[in-house]
């Protein structure tokens, strides 16, 4: 936001920065040490005093409620955890605060209270300590009370002394505000804070959404309208209130100074009357107006400026607000439409700046009419006149974002803007090929990702790619499974080979005609293999110029262009041989086997009679065992009904290739049969390649599993009702333990993703209370996986470096200097939601920028001194030496220290919010979690790991080859350190990060890297 | 897993299948399965189920895949593993024709077979939350019952896997630990237990692994055939506890009782957790009088499952049961990754 900053505050609840915090209204003491406590209400042992309330205040909401008002067993335990802990308190008061015992007389009341007896004669070494009441010893252990430590004592060991001090925290406001608002403080119980929060979902849920705004629009909101009138806003609040900004007597609106009477009109009152602005905001159309402000708030400032122009600001919010659309914007768990988000973060503009329709706006029209919204789109169009300007489909796209669905108008809009956007003027899609793409959007856009990374595929061959996709589908359920599964693993392969550049630019479109081609005439399986071993023929013409390889060739080439430093060779073979210890573990056929003896099967079709070794490397097919099982066939059809059914393993294990080889007398048909069952192996090994490639730190599936990648069910076989095999593959038989394992079913577009989800449950966390975080670790796993660092100079390293650091020099710059501190904060406006911009802004002001430095996101820094020095070229002369640096190398190497290159290489895939794979840097806020898949907006726009392992890697002295070891390394490291209490806890992201990094500068991590530390 | 002195048997494709040319013509490396040394952890018991002692090595025959293997080295509870020519040497009648131990591995063995490396899984999910706080008695009570030669590991498991304790001789790091533990959600008993026979399988000398679960599983993406299989592989036998709720679900019961016994350990259902008494017992006693024999395979075209079979010989020994790891299935070891365990059967 470009705006005047929005407070110019001193006191902040810090979220983000513990000790950058300041002033605060009160305090409350919470019974029992703080340690207990937070295990109890599932709070990360890592967080600082003025997080644990609003984080209480969270978890007993999102956590402590199901059906309606009825607790859950988690909030029933902590509520029950709070009475034991009340109870130990006025023990240990006896006491000083410590809980002591000499001996076993001493520990009577003591064990009562935990629910504990003693077994055997107390005071001999024997003596343990037994469950006498479940319920209290469940609270004292979960808890964690020293158990251990008390039983010595009553062993005859040494008094037991257990510190047992309450723990204050600050409030928000004075405790009597939210105490008095609540409506349900019983008579029954205590009126303090804590029952209020554990007691009441709404003032829980209102203390967590205030606690997420800046200082000083909650102390205003506070003064002016108070806790109790905000009361029934707390889910609006929770959900849109973080962009909501009083600053200097107004409320800051998207737009800036320009839109405040658009927002007047909009809302009824000035944005100069806050209180009444706010409460209207809040309260209008069930908080959908609320949803609005919020999603303008995260547009950028061009963005604001197009969406808060006087007429289009009422326009669009007219579409919005649609009367067919129902429900509110506050339902459910989660905040709903995030197509309206991404509608106003990633609309795309033409070269005169209005709005890219792809095709035109006809085809949308047409498409539109026709779709399942038509009911809708034709109500609009009686309202508001036809579909004839891009605003007017914009308005359209506004009222279809309430539409529960993933796949509507607005989801094949964006999707195909994205892929739109990115084509150079005169090279846009044309209209046949938009229609084309909208109509199929359904069945197969997960596959469209590809055409939005490489511009260069052309219209033809996106039409072609659905005209094979198309003749696919077509053939026989027998052998539509292995044709649909070796043309993805070889479009897969030509992806990683484009992505890679093996394959020039110049030919990405002949290459990839010529790779799928062979699938389009497809009459038996016989020639699936063929069209396989063609379409592989092809891969290896377009990348080495030769017709045909072996298999570690095509391994050699996967593993990334040919290196020539040692330790690029050395990085290179140690990529190539992680694919290969897959295929090992999958125990797959190797690709030389199955080409000779299909070139033998070829022979013996012409009557030849094939080389003797032919048949013995046939034989290579029939060498794989199934796991020894452990139940019958009887126990998996009636335990793994529906899921353990695996056709194409069968029908491999059933095959007799030497067989058909050493026959004298053999019919034409079973040699075309016998080629069609090579056609089975040929997929496993090719999409096993693709496995192998993307392969995520510590996975074990992958390697402990054989039957992992031969299950792929990518024809719905194994599970009934799919319909959309070519989207992006489901994990089935998670948890099923008859069902031969977990497997993907659908397609191979998003593998890196699907293959990180489902590893991600073998990554040990450190800490005992910790969660593998499973929104977020896929996206980190995806983004250590697919980037590769084989063509990154050492230049460009340094200068990754460089850019965090000489965003760091700015901030310390700026702590002294107003003028200064206000461009440094308006550049970081762009990426920080107030709340944090606050934080950051009062520790500037307040001479903090020390302990600043390391709470601040490396994208963050890195986007510092990028976009100042876009902004402002002529003022960072003097500022710091990295800045200095930064700049004397920008004059000499424009190009590789550019951000076009650099986010190029060390940017992460984006394949939700961007619809792409290819790697960026975004650019984007901290996106607020949806339900459903769209929660992975919110790991997309974490951007920051790779920058901070590359600054490590150039500041270690590593050669740039070195991070394709280092960063699965050290980000695999960094999930297991992850100690977080929700999944927006970024500041739990950062320490880890932060963790990771220092044992890494103390050696511990990345020694094997650090044999060859490559710059002298 | 023991290392040194392991046989690198290489099976070439020439020699396996002798028409493999064109592999070779391009200069493919050869593929090779790693078969180290094999250990085996036997228990023999009466008809009431009393452990027998006292057997001598040449009691006993192992067969893999049909083949008569040699003994390498003997031992039986926590006594020191010898070689056979060492018992040899000493004058005891032991037939060991062709055999070659060399002292050093026989030096490594009898200083790490001394007491057993045990790993306690403990189930933390949902489906333990009522017996949660007796399970954790219970396991407290185990660990206390172990001898103090052995070493043991504390992990428990919700939808992950935590490593509460590393190997330690220190029982009170290790009752903290348990009572450490919490409450988790779902449970990935599968995915768990693999990663706890990982950590088990780097460790020389006896391991076990001691799971306290009720089942069932809803998380794990690995089959506990595959996790079965590893633990043969690696020679780790498993252990179930359990009480009769877990006599509820069929698939747990079936897989705890077929597991358990494919890798030569047991699987038991006590009333309750408190009950567990017996199970204690029987465990310890395992550990206590287990015969441990291992053998270096003869060449064995075999790259897959290879079976095992153990027998007492002499008609006098016939009557008595003999309980240990049915096979094992060597591992390829062409392209194992830098890191990567390429262990074949231990």
């Amino acid at each position: 936001m470009n705006s005047s900053l929005c407070l110019s505050i001193l006191a902040t609840l810090s979220l983000f920065a513990g000790s950058l915090s300041a002033q605060n209204s009160s305090e409350f003491v919470i019974p029992g040490p703080q340690r207990s406590f937070l295990r109890m209400a599932g709070i990360s042992q890592q967080v600082t005093p003025e997080e644990v309330l609003p984080l209480l205040s969270r978890n007993a909401f999102t956590e402590g409620y199901e059906r309606a008002d009825h607790p859950t067993e988690f909030l029933i335990l902590l509520r029950r955890y709070v009475v034991q802990a009340r109870e130990l308190t006025s023990l240990a008061a006896q006491s000083g605060m410590v809980i002591r015992v000499t001996n076993c007389d001493d520990a009577t009341q003591l064990l009562r209270i935990l629910g504990y007896r003693t077994r055997g004669i107390c005071g001999k070494p024997e003596t343990t300590l037994l469950t006498e009441d479940p319920e209290r010893a469940f609270l004292a252990i979960d808890s964690g009370f020293p158990l251990p430590e008390l039983e010595q004592t009553l062993q005859g060991g040494k008094p037991f002394e257990y510190p047992y001090s309450s723990t204050a925290v600050p409030v928000i406001f004075p405790e009597g505000d939210w105490t008095k608002a609540s409506k349900k403080n019983y008579v029954e119980l205590s009126k303090d804070l804590l029952d209020t929060i554990l007691y009441d979902p709404s003032v829980a849920r209102l203390y967590w959404a205030l606690s997420r705004l800046d200082p000083e629009t909650r102390t205003f909101l506070q003064q002016s309208v108070g806790v109790t009138k905000l009361l029934p806003y707390a889910a609006v609040i929770d959900f849109y209130g973080g962009e909501i900004c009083v600053s200097s007597g107004k409320v800051r609106v998207p737009g800036g100074t320009n839109a405040e009477s658009g927002w007047k009109d909009l809302v009824g009152v000035s944005p100069s009357s806050p209180a009444a602005f706010v409460t209207r905001l809040l309260a209008k159309d069930k908080g959908w107006l609320a949803a609005y402000f919020d999603v303008l708030s995260r547009a950028s400032q061009e963005q604001q400026q197009y969406f808060t122009d006087a007429r289009r600001l009422r326009f669009f919010y007219n579409g919005l607000r649609s009367p067919e659309a129902a429900g509110g914007a506050i339902r459910g768990a989660f905040r709903p439409a995030p197509g309206m988000l991404l509608l106003a973060t990633r609309l795309r503009f033409d070269e005169s700046g209005a709005p890219l329709i792809p095709g035109g706006i006809k085809v949308w029209q047409e498409f539109l009419s026709q779709s399942h919204n038509a009911n809708l789109v034709h109500k609009w169009t009686r309202q508001n006149g036809k579909l004839s300007e891009p605003d007017d489909l914009v308005q359209t796209m506004f009222a279809l974002s309430r539409a529960p669905t993933e796949s509507g108008p607005l989801q094949i809009f964006m999707m195909i803007s994205e892929l739109d956007g990115r084509r150079a003027a005169g090279h846009h899609l044309s209209a046949a090929t938009v229609g084309l793409l909208a109509r199929k959007f359904e069945d197969v856009s997960d596959q469209y990702r590809i055409f939005s990374e490489f511009p260069e595929l052309d219209d033809d061959s996106i039409a072609h790619f659905l005209e094979v996709i198309q003749a696919v589908n077509r053939a026989p359920m027998a052998y539509r499974g292995n044709a649909s599964g070796i043309l993805q693993a070889n479009v897969g392969i030509w992806q990683i080979l484009a992505r890679q550049g093996q394959i020039s630019t110049s030919h990405l479109n002949d290459s990839w005609q010529r790779v799928i081609s062979p699938f389009s005439g497809i009459r038996s399986e016989a020639q699936v293999f063929e069209a396989g071993r063609t379409s592989l023929g092809e891969l290896f013409r377009f990348s080495t110029g030769k017709v045909r390889g072996s298999q570690d060739e095509i391994i050699e080439l996967l593993a990334g262009p040919e290196q020539k430093t040692p330790e690029g060779m050395r990085m290179h073979r140690e990529v190539a041989n992680r694919i290969r210890s897959v295929l090992d573990d999958q125990r797959l056929v190797s690709l030389d086997t199955l080409l000779a003896v299909g070139d033998g099967l070829v022979e013996k079709a012409k009557g030849n009679r094939p080389e003797e070794y032919v048949a013995t490397l046939a034989a290579q097919t029939r060498e794989f065992e199934m796991p020894r099982p452990i139940f019958t066939n009887g126990e998996r059809t009636e335990w793994a009904a529906g899921v353990y059914n695996n056709h194409h393993t069968d029908t491999e294990m059933h095959s007799d290739l030497p067989k058909v080889l050493k026959s004298p007398t053999v019919s034409r048909a079973q040699i075309d049969d016998a080629r069609g069952q090579l056609a089975s192996f040929l997929r496993d090994t090719l999409v096993g390649l693709n496995y192998a490639y993307y392969e995520p730190p510590g996975a074990q599936a992958l390697h402990n599993n054989p039957l992992f990648v031969r299950s792929h069910d990518f024809a719905g076989e194994s599970i009934g009702g799919m319909k959309t095999l070519w989207q992006a593959p489901e994990l089935v038989g998670q948890g099923t333990p008859a069902g031969g394992g977990a497997h993907f079913v659908g397609s191979l577009a998003d593998l890196p993703y699907a293959l990180a989800s489902l590893e991600q449950d073998f990554i040990a966390p450190s800490s005992v209370q910790a969660l593998v975080w499973a929104e977020v670790t896929p996206e980190l796993l995806t983004s250590a996986t697919v980037p590769r660092w084989w063509d990154t100079s050492p230049l460009e390293l340094h200068a990754v470096a460089l850019y965090q650091k000489a965003g760091e020099e700015l901030l310390v710059a700026s702590e002294k200097d107003e003028v200064l501190r206000g461009k440094v904060l308006d550049v970081l406006s762009d990426r920080l939601l107030p709340l944090r911009l606050s934080q950051v802004q009062h520790a500037l002001e307040s001479g903090q920028t020390e302990q600043l430095i390391p709470r601040m996101m490396p994208a963050d820094t890195f986007y510092l001194a990028a976009e100042f020095q876009r902004k402002y070229p002529d003022e960072t002369g003097a500022l710091g030496s990295a800045i200095q640096e930064l700049q004397d190398l920008a004059r000499q190497h424009p190009e590789e220290v550019s951000w076009g290159r650099l986010s190029h290489d060390f940017g992460t895939p984006h394949p939700r919010m961007a619809q792409n794979y290819g790697l960026e840097l975004l650019n984007v806020a901290p996106m607020p979690p949806f339900a459903g898949e769209s929660n992975r907006f919110l790991a997309e726009s974490w951007d920051s790991p790779n920058l901070y392992w590359a600054r490590l890697a150039d500041e270690g002295g590593y050669s740039p080859v070195m991070l394709n070891h280092l960063v699965p390394e050290l980000t695999l490291a960094m999930i297991e350190k992850i100690f977080a209490t929700d999944f927006e806890d970024w500041g739990a992201l950062l320490r880890a990060m932060h963790e990771t990094g220092a044992e890494f500068k103390e050696g511990k991590l990345g020694t094997q890297s650090r044999l060859s530390s490559a710059r002298p | 897993m023991v290392r040194k002195g392991s046989l690198l048997i290489g099976l070439s494709l020439a020699a396996v299948f002798p028409g493999v040319k064109r592999a070779c013509a391009q200069g493919n490396p050869d593929i090779h399965v790693v078969v180290n040394m094999v250990q085996l952890n036997v228990a023999v018991t009466d008809k009431k189920g009393s452990y027998i002692t006292g057997l001598r090595p040449e009691d006993f025959a192992i067969v893999e895949d049909g083949i008569l293997e040699k003994a390498a080295t003997f031992s039986e509870g926590n006594s020191p593993t010898r070689s056979l020519s060492e018992i040899a040497a000493q004058g005891e009648a032991v037939s060991v024709p062709g055999m070659q131990v060399s002292p050093e591995d026989v030096a490594t063995l009898s200083n790490l077979v001394n007491g057993a490396n045990v790993f306690v899984l403990f189930d933390t999910s949902d489906y333990m939350y009522r017996g949660f706080v007796f399970a954790q008695d219970a396991i407290s009570d185990f660990i206390r019952s172990l001898g103090t030669a052995d070493k043991i590991a504390f992990y428990s498991y919700s939808r992950d896997l935590s490593r509460a304790a590393g190997l330690t001789a220190d029982r009170g790091q290790l009752l903290r630990a348990i009572r450490s533990t919490v409450a988790g959600d779902q449970a990935a008993l599968y995915n768990a237990l693999l990663l706890t026979l990982k950590d088990a399988a780097q460790n020389t000398g006896r391991k076990v692994v001691v799971v306290f679960s009720n089942g069932p599983d809803n998380s794990s993406v690995v089959p506990p055939e595959d996790v079965a299989e590893f633990a043969q592989s690696t020679g780790v036998s498993v252990y179930m506890i359990s009480t009769q709720q877990a006599r509820l679900e069929p698939v747990s019961t079936a897989v705890f009782d077929r597991m358990t016994a494919a890798t030569g350990g047991k699987a038991y259902f006590a009333k309750n957790w408190r009950d567990e008494h017996m199970a204690f017992n029987s465990i310890r006693d395992d550990l206590d009088h287990l015969y441990s024999l291992s053998y270096y395979p003869k060449v064995n075209p075999n790259s897959g499952w290879r079976s095992i079979t153990v027998k007492l010989v002499g008609e006098k020994l016939k009557k008595y049961k003999v309980r240990t790891r049915n096979g094992y299935r060597p591992q390829p070891a062409r392209f194992s990754a830098e890191g990567k365990s390429a262990a074949g059967g231990n």
